[in-house]
């Protein structure tokens, strides 16, 4: 895909470990060229965020986002890796792509993750709850 | 008078489902609306993870009732993205001609419920009285009516009889026949168009912004479609048109459904026409995924349904994750209800044919000592009914 290649042209030294698919390009990207890799995928060649994955592993915590070009039916996605699994914090990126505001939320919610510069930075599915199931898809979860 | 707030929901009769949604009003003006959800818990993102590969497609079936379909299909995608895995052609056929129907019955649905909601109630009886056939051709083709069990990995469980194509193509010329009236009729309708054109106009800009899909984002001018962006089944194999139109009202996001009801029509006769040539077989064999991970979407009713799997090697999924359309769709709210009048707030809330069981697919909820809830969902529903009762009357 001519869009890969130029991504990676552009970006190949601020991005980690790539996997590469026909139409999926997975990789690892630092917090700090993460706003600036967002706003070129969202803005710069009007990429969808389809949604944010967050899962634990041994290493720490990950966000894995999917920004959709829809025009060339294929997926960008950058990863992040939290390895402070006591207090996990990340940019948001909700001032460059509002539609991030509930997944950024949820992420929170269920998996403790904070987001800086979030602006309304609460629980989203478990707010209501009547017992605060305190970030239920962690494994060390605390009672 | 400024700072009134009404409460809508989260049990509202015309809300299908438990949401809630704050207005805040200037008089009769809606100037700002905040939404909480939460309201069911289902957990079916963290059940799938104690799921083999092909339970999972089963369980995710039951995060929509309507959407039976679009989900097992972007729970399959996403595995065979994993390894590439190539599906027969007679499968691929018949994936589409299910998405397809299943198209057809939910936009019929909605414009019933759409009708009911505006007191059009000749316009939701014409519907769901069309939307009958829909369903029996699903019972002839997979045995039920709703939950139809047909995705595999690899291609599809059930085969398609050619004995009753003859019957099926009956049933379709007679829905093609009542939908074209209804078309007519929708676009034609005076009272539809004084009391849905304009209301709750939902910009194009603002569309992009809070990345909203299907028929809520092509009636705002943009022009996604999973089918034609991405095609897979069949879908690059059938002709079809994309249909986009540009004001973002509610009129627009109901006209967009009725004529891609239309156009769903037109797939599933040409996939009813290729399966009775077309033979093969319906399933490859899939003996074991590796590791990797995957991503699946399809465009169902309501939008693009989302799926994501990774897997260690092992039969069943280390992470699953599911991105329902109504996700999306919801929070766009914020940009369609401000400024319009309350009484067309539900109108404009509906338009985007919301689902609220498939965007709380989620949640897993345990108590304070790590017990889980989801085992005895009566008493979550006691001990939230005896909360609402204490915050009410202070006892």
């Amino acid at each position: 895909m001519d869009e890969f290649k130029q991504f990676r042209e552009l970006f190949g030294t601020k991005i980690g470990q790539v996997i590469q698919k026909p139409r999926r390009l997975f990789f690892v990207v630092k917090e700090e060229h993460l706003l600036e890799i967002v706003k070129y995928l969202f803005d710069g060649i009007g990429c969808r965020l389809s949604t944010a994955t967050a899962q634990e592993t041994y290493h720490g915590l990950e966000i894995l986002y999917h920004f959709s070009l829809d025009k060339a039916g294929i997926y960008f996605c950058p990863r992040i890796v939290i390895s402070d699994k006591q207090n996990p914090k990340v940019l948001s990126i909700t001032a460059l792509v509002p539609g991030a505001v509930w997944i950024e939320r949820e992420m929170f919610d269920l998996w403790g993750i904070e987001f800086v510069g979030h602006p309304r930075m609460e629980q989203l599915l478990t707010l209501n709850s009547p017992e605060n199931p305190n970030q239920p898809l962690r494994f060390g979860r605390q009672a | 008078m400024t700072g009134n707030k009404i409460p809508v929901g989260p049990f509202h009769p015309l809300l299908e489902e438990a949401e809630y949604f704050e207005l805040k009003v200037d008089g009769e003006t809606v100037v700002d609306i905040d939404m909480e959800i939460g309201w069911m818990h289902r957990g079916h993102e963290y059940i799938s993870e104690q799921k083999t590969f092909t339970q999972s497609i089963y369980l995710v079936e039951r995060i929509c009732g309507i959407c039976s379909t679009s989900h097992p299909l972007a729970c399959v995608h996403a595995i065979e993205d994993i390894d590439n895995i190539e599906i027969p052609l007679r499968a691929r056929y018949i994936r589409t001609l299910v998405g397809e129907l299943e198209r057809v019955h939910s936009h019929l649905l909605w414009l019933g419920l759409a009708g009911h909601f505006i007191g059009y109630d000749t316009l939701w009886m014409w519907a769901w009285k069309y939307r009958e056939p829909t369903l029996q051709m699903f019972e002839a083709i997979s045995g039920n009516r709703n939950h139809y069990g047909m995705m595999r990995v690899g291609g599809v469980a059930k085969d398609v009889d050619p004995a009753i194509i003859p019957d099926l193509l009956k049933i379709l010329d007679e829905i093609d026949r009542k939908m074209e009236m209804i078309a007519k009729a929708a676009k034609d309708d005076p009272v539809l168009k004084s009391r849905l054109v304009g209301v709750g106009v939902l910009k194009k800009e603002d569309a992009i912004a809070h990345c909203v899909v299907g028929p809520t984002a092509r009636a705002s001018g943009v022009a996604i479609d999973v089918r034609k962006d991405e095609p897979t089944d069949a879908y690059d194999l059938v002709n079809f048109n994309e249909i986009v139109l540009k004001n973002g009202d509610v009129y627009d996001k109901l006209v967009v459904r009725v004529l891609e009801t239309i156009e769903s029509n037109k797939i599933i006769r040409q996939c009813l026409e290729k399966l009775k040539t077309v033979g093969g077989p319906i399933l490859n064999n899939v003996k074991e995924i590796t590791p990797g991970e995957g991503i699946g979407r399809y465009e169902a009713p309501r939008g693009e349904v989302f799926h994501y799997i990774r897997s260690d090697g092992t039969n069943r999924p280390v992470r699953h994750k599911v991105r329902a359309p109504s996700y999306v769709n919801i929070p766009s709210f914020v940009a369609s209800c401000k400024g319009i009048p309350v009484a067309d707030v539900l109108i404009t809330l509906a338009a985007v044919d919301p689902c609220y069981c498939c965007t709380e697919r989620a949640l897993r909820v345990v108590d304070a000592h790590d017990r889980p809830f989801e085992l005895d969902l009566q008493r979550l529903s006691r001990t939230k009914t005896e909360q609402i009762r204490r915050e009410i009357y202070g006892k």
